[in-house]
């Protein structure tokens, strides 16, 4: 009953056949149409206000007047709000769009040349070393979004290019690990003092002595060898029997042979390639020391021992008759491992 | 007026952040109090501290400072910082700027003008300064503040995806929002009414101070074949930055 006299007033009071609206501010708008207009109304404005919100890129770009259509859709709703509520959602449309009014505003500062960061992004990414792949197909779709690939160096060589456009403190970083801050000890300095000296007498020296010490050495190594020879040769000969010491060094011609002889086999026990011992007999032989023995010998102790000769021995025991003890007349040490 | 602090350190806390700048009367008595390697020793210390502060790019403030290491100098406080800026000037060839007068914050830039051309050695550069300059410069193109999806657009595009992990930069939304502008080279300012929250990009106090207008606009200018005066407004405002950075200015 209400509604159908609401339906008889109703053209009277808006003129409007599709709504009917509640007079401004007297009726309570229990009505159901009402509230269902107001409900629309809110829904609409809540609608507006999400589109601004959510396509704030699409709005922004010069290309398009959705900010316009939006107000003028706002407009629209504005002449069919009359409570508070409604108002208060097109307050909030408002400050909306005119936030983006302002920011699209601000799009016109680069005046002169416009600056798109797409096109930015373009020449950056070409600076970069941007390697487009030739595709025929995907090329105009895509054209440079999704193609190519970046170089590994590629923010390295940005980074370069615009390094002289920054003012920054080069970092100060430690040295790593300490350094005395004062002078070195003396003691250095002492040492390298007596170096030099010696350095430069032995520099004078080579000339004249050099070839005199090479022969002498020479000789010597050669003779330690031979030596060294002779007694393997013994030994392999007759492995079992022991090789007499004397009969290895004495020289029935001549003393002096003998002396060298012995000389050298000094060397021959010093290194440790031939050794010393007494058979059964406690008298002196020498064999030469096994490869895997040179080793296990270094461990042994150490003995030393005196050899002596001199002519008169030496013609004895040519004689044939060997004695234990004997004294050379040289001072040559015979190292005994 | 601030009294003479005594040793404890319960009154340091207090006092360091009430510290006042003494005058000079009594920075001349506090001076006379102390022998000259003393003031020396204590500026040394300064000067090491922002050295190491400085690696990270991070400023120092003069509370920090004062509490840490001058301590009891605090009375001769802006003498150790006069010999601390010329010393920077003098042995580094570094320039101590007060970035933020009101909160007194300091950082060291270059006081050598940077080069015109990239340095002809190969030397390692930072990939850091490549993305910073992007930002910086889309920013600057754009009148001095953008929305933050320009930036993250344009990152994009350059395949850096704030929401990846990128190769070079790792994290790249914490390095953009957090680290940069802990360093000042950026401000990510909230914008008010936005739903969902989104920010605005500035140049930050560092960038205003470290970073060549003219010369951002000079490699725009390469990369779009075209005058970097074509930006008219953006050409007067870099000719116009680079006169007053010019100009020798002494910060406290």
């Amino acid at each position: 009953m209400r509604k159908s006299r609401r339906n008889e007033e109703a053209p009277r009071q808006n003129g409007s056949a599709d709504f009917e609206a509640s007079p401004v501010g007297l009726q309570d708008g229990h009505d159901d149409n009402d509230t269902g207009r107001r409900r629309e109304i809110r829904s609409k404005y809540r609608d507006l206000i999400n589109t601004v919100q959510q396509n704030r890129e699409d709005m922004l770009s010069p290309s398009t007047d959705k900010l316009t259509e939006v107000l003028e859709e706002a407009n629209k709703l504005f002449k069919d709000v009359r409570r508070a509520r409604e108002a208060a959602l097109d307050a909030q449309l408002l400050v909306v769009a005119t936030d983006l009014g302002k920011e699209k505003a601000s799009q016109l500062f680069s005046e002169g040349s416009a600056f798109d960061p797409t096109a930015f992004a373009e020449h950056l990414l070409s600076f970069m070393g941007l390697n487009r792949l030739e595709d025929g197909d995907g090329g105009p779709q895509n054209a440079g979004a999704a193609d190519g690939y970046l170089p590994r160096d590629a923010w390295h060589r940005l980074s370069r290019r615009v390094e002289c456009c920054f003012r920054t403190a080069p970092s100060f970083h430690y040295m790593m690990g300490s350094f005395h801050a004062e002078p070195p000890a003396p003691k250095q300095r002492t040492e390298r003092q007596r170096k030099a000296p010696s350095k430069e007498a032995k520099r004078i020296m080579p000339t004249q002595l050099k070839k005199m010490e090479e022969s002498h050495q020479e000789a010597t190594e050669k003779e330690v060898e031979r030596i060294l020879g002779y007694l393997k040769t013994y030994h392999q000969d007759d492995p079992t029997s022991p090789i007499s010491y004397y009969e290895f060094v004495v020289d029935p011609n001549s003393f002096a042979r003998t002396v060298e002889n012995i000389f050298h086999t000094s060397f021959l026990i010093r290194d440790g390639l031939a050794r010393m011992y007494l058979d059964s007999d406690k008298l002196p032989c020498i064999a030469p020391v096994e490869e895997g023995d040179i080793e296990a010998a270094s461990s042994s102790s150490r003995k030393q021992c005196i050899i002596s000769i001199s002519p008169k021995i030496w013609k004895v025991r040519y004689k044939a008759c060997f004695s234990f003890f004997i004294i050379l007349s040289s001072t040559i040490f015979l190292c005994q491992k | 007026m601030q009294r003479q602090p005594s040793s404890s350190g319960t009154q340091e806390d207090n006092e360091d952040s009430m510290f006042t700048q003494p005058s000079t009367s009594q920075v001349q008595r506090g001076l006379e109090k102390l022998t000259p390697a003393q003031v020396d020793q204590k500026t040394s210390e300064v000067i090491q501290y922002f050295l190491v502060k400085d690696q990270k790019k991070v400023p120092v403030r003069r509370a920090d400072l004062v509490k840490h290491v001058v301590k009891d100098y605090r009375n001769i406080y802006p003498e150790i910082i006069k010999r601390a800026a010329r010393t920077f000037e003098q042995v580094f060839g570094l320039k101590l700027v007060e970035i933020d007068p009101k909160n007194h914050t300091y950082i060291l830039i270059n006081n050598l003008e940077a080069a015109d051309k990239p340095s002809p050695v190969e030397c390692p550069a930072n990939p850091k300064l490549g993305l910073l300059f992007v930002i910086l410069g889309v920013t600057f193109m754009k009148g001095g503040v953008v929305r933050e999806n320009v930036i993250w657009n344009t990152l994009k595009k350059l395949r850096v995806d704030s929401g990846e992990k990128h190769d070079e930069f790792g994290d790249v939304k914490r390095l953009v929002t957090e680290e940069f502008v802990r360093q000042r080279y950026l401000e990510y300012v909230r914008i008010p009414h936005t739903e969902p929250m989104e920010h605005e990009f500035r140049w930050g106090q560092r960038a205003d101070m470290e970073v060549s207008k003219a010369k951002i606009l000079e490699f725009m200018g390469q990369l779009h074949e075209q005058e970097p005066q074509s930006w008219t407004q953006l050409y007067r405002e870099a000719q116009a930055s680079s006169s007053s950075s010019n100009s020798s200015s002494s910060q406290r």
